[in-house]
């Protein structure tokens, strides 16, 4: 899948992956997918929003491509962008007891699943995780992606 | 998302955020929350029963609300998360802060 880097399209880059996920069950239901759908779609918006905002920083113009390969009980996300580098493991994590009101997009990503990334054209983004029947969550949650914005 | 701002009282407001609050709609309520502050309310009760996805964005503008209201001498209280907004204030630990009841 390949689009336009812009925030606009967010909402769409989401719910491709939120469709994506279902396919991490291909034997039936699993009671931690939910959980599963919801912190893989959190995660990769914040991930999208970085490629946007710092990637291509000023720019409408930009390309990112987006992988979505969907495996049994994992799912992994592979963004490209042509954009400046910015490496998450780059950025201090930020010091919650402050209460901060930036810098904690790379935190949730990196709380939620496991990311790896290469610097340089294209900056390749991976974000992965397995299903279990943990979450990364305090507890369960309902999908919240069934209504209008 | 859609926000609305009713006055309870003298110098009490409740702040409802409806839908999913996000980097593309938190420059909206970033704007509501300006003028918001400039009234300079001794209470605000940001009601989020029915918030369904936030982002970082949006947490950092409600985060912003927050401090400023404070430094103002205000007080905020949030009320109704669950679900994923109610995860992701767990996750940024300001659920031990920030909210002033029971989610629901």
């Amino acid at each position: 899948m390949q689009m336009v880097g812009r925030l606009q399209l967010r909402d769409l880059v989401l719910r491709s992956v939120a469709a994506a996920c279902k396919l991490v069950t291909p034997r039936g239901e699993h009671p931690g997918l939910n959980d599963f759908r919801l912190e893989v779609v959190t995660a990769v918006g914040e991930a999208f929003n970085n490629i946007v905002l710092h990637s291509y920083e000023g720019r409408d113009d930009g390309v990112v491509e987006l992988d979505i390969q969907a495996m049994p009980d994992q799912i992994s996300i592979v963004f490209r962008d042509w954009g400046d580098s910015f490496d998450p493991d780059s950025v201090p994590l930020p010091d919650l007891d402050t209460l901060p009101e930036s810098g904690l997009g790379i935190f949730i990503m990196k709380t939620l699943m496991d990311i790896r990334y290469h610097a340089g054209q294209p900056n390749v983004l991976t974000l992965s995780k397995k299903l279990t029947n943990k979450s990364s969550h305090a507890e369960s949650v309902t999908d919240p992606l069934g209504g209008k914005k | 998302m859609t926000f609305t701002v009713a006055t309870i009282e003298a110098g009490v407001v409740r702040l409802t955020i409806e839908g999913e609050l996000d980097v593309v709609t938190a420059s909206e309520l970033r704007k509501g929350v300006d003028k918001l502050i400039d009234e300079k309310p001794r209470r605000i009760e940001v009601n989020l029963t029915s918030l369904r996805m936030v982002d970082s964005s949006g947490v950092g503008t409600i985060v912003s609300l927050y401090k400023r209201i404070r430094a103002q001498g205000g007080e905020v209280v949030i009320t109704g998360l669950r679900d994923q907004p109610l995860a992701i204030f767990r996750l940024l630990r300001l659920d031990r802060v920030m909210l002033g009841s029971a989610p629901g």
